[in-house]
């Protein structure tokens, strides 16, 4: 593990800016921590081979791609992880600022798990502050894309932070290509009565994607997360959920398409820290080929925190005797007067329901199809705006075409 | 509601019932661990030398492990030198029938209710009963033999049937296993041996019943069951310890190995003192158990009800190795005041058309946490390999903890698993109902919590339901009718 100690973070080449004193102390941690072995819980199932073998070097020349989207939106390039103010556009109501140097002091990152987020604190190029300060018309797009001849790594850092009473809705389009590291870490916060509605549509070819999304919710705030994701090489999503005060509420719903060559990591946690908070989740995974799917689903709901309700229930089918899904949904629960559940299932398609299909004349392929894609649309279903349900249900039907 | 909760944290504080100590003369080996040690408890033992060798391998394997730390438990630190590492109530010479037993030890087991003279006639159940580190008598001797059915002391087994330990012992559960189980291969001193031969069923159920009694000790029992194709056996374990302040190990290791379509079913009722209402004393309890399906067609059952102990560390497991073997899991624990349970199963699924069951209850009331622990494992050749997974838990008061983390991994694109998890309180509406047909409160939360662990106690055998039943009275009155 220490050879990705020095590709990744080696002792030298802190940048000395005004937060070298952060970076500093993160690097220490992350050096008294080390990166995460097998023996990691939260790393369990997930192997960091992929990136031990890459040799790091430069973030490439050639031009990333540009996403094209069937509904007007505003869009904010991240190219190879780096701002972009050219093919920027910031709507009023929002502000995009470099980060100061006090947001970063009281941050903590707990444990060897969190190795990636100590990395990138030490080593990020760029850190941003994305303030939403009223309600926004239309979506505020996140484009992050690398190039073909991406092979660095990267260590994005966004702070995004929506006023009392703003509303939002951010899709994450993410598209990388290219053999290197994006490591990305996101500070989510909502202040009393706001609203965000955040989309990620996810995927990466070879490059290997880490990232931990942190969001806080303060009362009444309201906090929905959708995502479709294409999968990668290498992908792991860390999504925390702080509900802070009572009538916070969260959401999480998600659907991960899995192919050969592609591991992709789940690990969400809702934490009810006051009561009268309430959360739902529900995530499907679907594994074909070689690929590997990994859900930890954790509901955490502290002492005191009564009159808390959240439900979780996590679906996936296994397409391939190759692919392997690990999941691995928690409870932990301190307080009594909650209610508290959680569901899991392994499975494939039904023989029944296929032979149904293929008695009404559907020939067996598409039967399939149209099975898969009843099984993966479900987590979509519940997205509020028609025109962004569709463009995702079109890509999920795009997807599953190649399957 | 909070008249019953109040009622509820009344109760339970009960007073644990089998906290007596039995004053007898006890043959104590000096406190610690080394090489001496277990040197001597192989030689009071008069085990061959393979037996000694195979307990230094052990224990210089556990050396160089460590203590586990990945349970939701805290731990205090263990003082292994401390610890005396054998006891044995004092006898002339091995009693040859139950007549010539030590009347004060019978009187211990007849007073925990444990029918090892003429009552057991009438139960109808064989037992061998352990007092610290030995088995002090095994009942219907006789009838087993008859049958074909060796069920003895393990120290007996060792020296009476030393070609089925050694093919045995360590197959399932291998001393390198686990830190607990390492240190159990080193030391453990007795417990039970059961052999059921080929296309035998049991002719009675078999029961264990462990007492911890002397001071300062340790009890590292070991219990193994091997039944021979087509066999089955129904064994009950059962288990109690005097009160003290301070905190006693027990660390034990079950292996059962089923050969083709024989079955197992394994019951427990633990007991365990689980310390004062503070959290003084009580015992340690950390446990493996496992069961190997080794064959086709090859069953084996846990059942598990679990309300002592001040720390539980225990997941009875299941290999199912044999094609269309079957596990089953069924658990209620239940933890109040500061006692703290990280328990549950692994069912790991190798043959094909395997099926497994788990039932979970936890109860958690007072300041104590209780966690479900579980894996399902399909593996790649595993076709068909079915799992249904249930655990519910109930919260009673607002200082408790329950927790549920399930370990779901699948390599087989044929298999099938299923997991449920709820957690609550009792529900007003059903106190509601309940009184609303003119049950008052305890009554109702009575029906609720027998209703809550109903699935579970239906696999017990009869005697344990009624002891499983009267055990919850006991750490739950008012709770459970």
């Amino acid at each position: 593990m220490s050879a990705l100690i020095d590709q990744l973070a080696p002792e030298s080449g802190l940048p000395d800016d005004s937060h070298a004193e952060v970076r500093r102390r993160a690097q220490a941690r992350l050096m008294s921590q080390g990166f995460p072995d097998p023996k990691t819980e939260a790393w369990k199932y997930t192997s960091l081979r992929v990136l031990e073998k890459r040799e790091f070097q430069g973030i490439g020349q050639q031009a990333v791609p540009r996403c094209a989207l069937p509904f007007a939106a505003d869009v904010l390039a991240f190219d190879n992880g780096q701002y972009n103010p050219d093919a920027s556009t910031l709507p009023d109501g929002v502000r995009l600022e470099p980060l100061d140097a006090q947001s970063l002091e009281t941050l903590d990152y707990a444990g060897r798990e969190d190795a990636f987020a100590w990395l990138n604190l030490a080593r990020f190029e760029q850190a941003w502050k994305l303030s939403i300060d009223a309600p926004l018309a239309r979506p505020l797009v996140l484009a992050f894309a690398t190039s073909d001849d991406f092979s660095g790594a990267v260590h994005p850092r966004l702070h995004i932070e929506l006023a009392a009473n703003a509303s939002a809705t951010l899709v994450e389009w993410q598209h990388g290509q290219g053999e290197g590291l994006v490591n990305l870490v996101e500070q989510i916060h909502l202040n009393p009565n706001a609203r965000l509605h955040h989309l990620v549509q996810r995927q990466h070819g070879e490059l290997a994607w880490v990232q931990r999304t942190d969001v806080s919710i303060e009362r009444d705030a309201d906090y929905r997360f959708h995502a479709l994701d294409g999968g990668g090489r290498l992908v792991r999503q860390d999504l925390r959920l702080d509900l802070l005060q009572a009538g916070a509420h969260g959401e999480i719903d998600g659907v991960a398409l899995l192919d050969s060559r592609q591991h992709v990591d789940y690990h969400t946690a809702i934490n009810h820290q006051v009561g009268h908070t309430t959360s739902r989740e529900s995530f499907r995974m679907m594994a074909d080929g070689t690929g590997v799917g990994v859900f930890n689903g954790r509901i955490y709901i502290a002492r005191g925190a009564d009159d808390s309700h959240s439900d979780l229930n996590t679906g996936n089918l296994l397409l391939s005797d190759s692919a392997r899904i690990n999941t691995k949904p928690e409870l932990e629960i301190y307080a009594e007067d909650v209610t508290a559940s959680h569901g899991a299932t392994i499975g494939q398609l039904e023989d029944s329901a296929l032979f149904y299909l293929r008695t009404r004349g559907i020939p067996t392929q598409e039967a399939m199809a149209l099975l898969k894609f009843g099984f993966a649309a479900e987590p979509l279903e519940n997205i509020e705006n028609d025109t962004l349900r569709d463009w995702l249900m079109v890509l999920l039907n795009e997807h599953l075409g190649s399957f | 509601m909070s008249e019953t909760v109040e009622q509820v944290q009344n109760l339970i504080q009960q007073r644990y019932k089998a906290g007596f100590f039995t004053d007898i003369e006890a043959d104590k080996v000096r406190a610690g661990l080394d090489e001496e040690i277990i040197a001597m408890i192989s030689a009071k033992k008069n085990e061959p030398a393979w037996m000694l060798e195979w307990r230094l391998k052990a224990f210089h394997h556990w050396q160089t492990m460590k203590t586990p730390n990945w349970a939701l438990l805290k731990v205090p630190a263990i003082d292994f030198q401390a610890i005396h590492y054998y006891a044995a109530p004092k006898q002339k010479n091995r009693p040859k029938s139950l007549d010539e037993v030590d009347p004060k030890l019978l009187e211990t087991f007849d007073k925990l209710g444990v029918p090892l003279h003429e009552r057991a006639r009438l139960a109808g159940v064989a037992v061998d009963a352990v007092f610290d580190s030995v088995s002090v008598g095994t009942t219907f001797q006789k009838e087993l033999k008859e049958a074909g059915v060796i069920f003895c002391s393990f120290s007996e087994a060792v020296q009476e049937h030393p070609e089925l330990v050694q093919e045995y012992l360590g197959s399932v559960v291998p001393y390198t296993d686990n830190y607990f189980a390492a240190l159990n291969s080193a030391v453990f001193s007795d417990g039970s041996f059961v052999y059921i031969p080929e296309g035998t069923r049991c002719p009675m159920e078999l029961s264990t019943y462990f007492r911890i009694n002397a001071r300062d000790t340790g009890q590292f029992e070991r219990t193994l069951i091997i039944a021979e194709p087509g066999a089955e056996v129904s064994y009950l374990e059962g288990c109690t310890a005097p009160m003290r302040d301070e905190n006693q190990l027990h660390a034990a290791v079950v292996e059962l190995v089923a050969r083709k379509k024989a079955k197992i079913k394994y019951s427990t009722v633990q007991n365990w003192y689980p310390g004062d209402e503070n959290g003084k004393g009580g015992i340690y309890n950390f446990v493996t158990k496992r069961g190997d399906c080794r064959e086709d067609d090859a069953r084996i059952s846990w059942t598990q009800v679990e309300t002592g102990s001040a720390i539980t560390w225990k997941y009875p497991s299941c290999i199912l190795r044999g094609d269309r073997s079957a596990g089953e899991f069924y658990s209620v624990a239940l933890t109040h005041n500061h006692q703290q349970a990280d328990t549950g199963t692994k069912m790991i699924h190798l043959g094909k058309d395997t099926t497994s069951k788990i039932i979970s209850k936890g109860i958690s009331a007072g300041k104590s946490n209780n966690t479900y622990r579980g894996l399902v494992r399909i593996a790649k050749r595993a076709e068909n390999a079915r799992n249904y997974t249930q655990c519910d838990s109930l919260l009673i008061g607002k200082t408790c903890g329950a927790h549920t983390f399930p370990y779901i991994e699948s390599a087989n694109a044929t298999a099938k698993i299923e997991h449920e998890a709820t957690t609550s309180r009792i529900g007003e509406d059903q106190l509601f109902y309940c009184r609303s047909r003119g049950l008052d409160e305890e009554d109702a939360v009575a029906m609720i919590v027998d209703g809550f662990c109903k699935e579970v106690f239906k696999e017990l055998p009869m005697e344990f339901a009624v002891e499983a039943k009267a055990l919850l009275e006991i750490s739950l009155e008012g709770a459970v009718g």
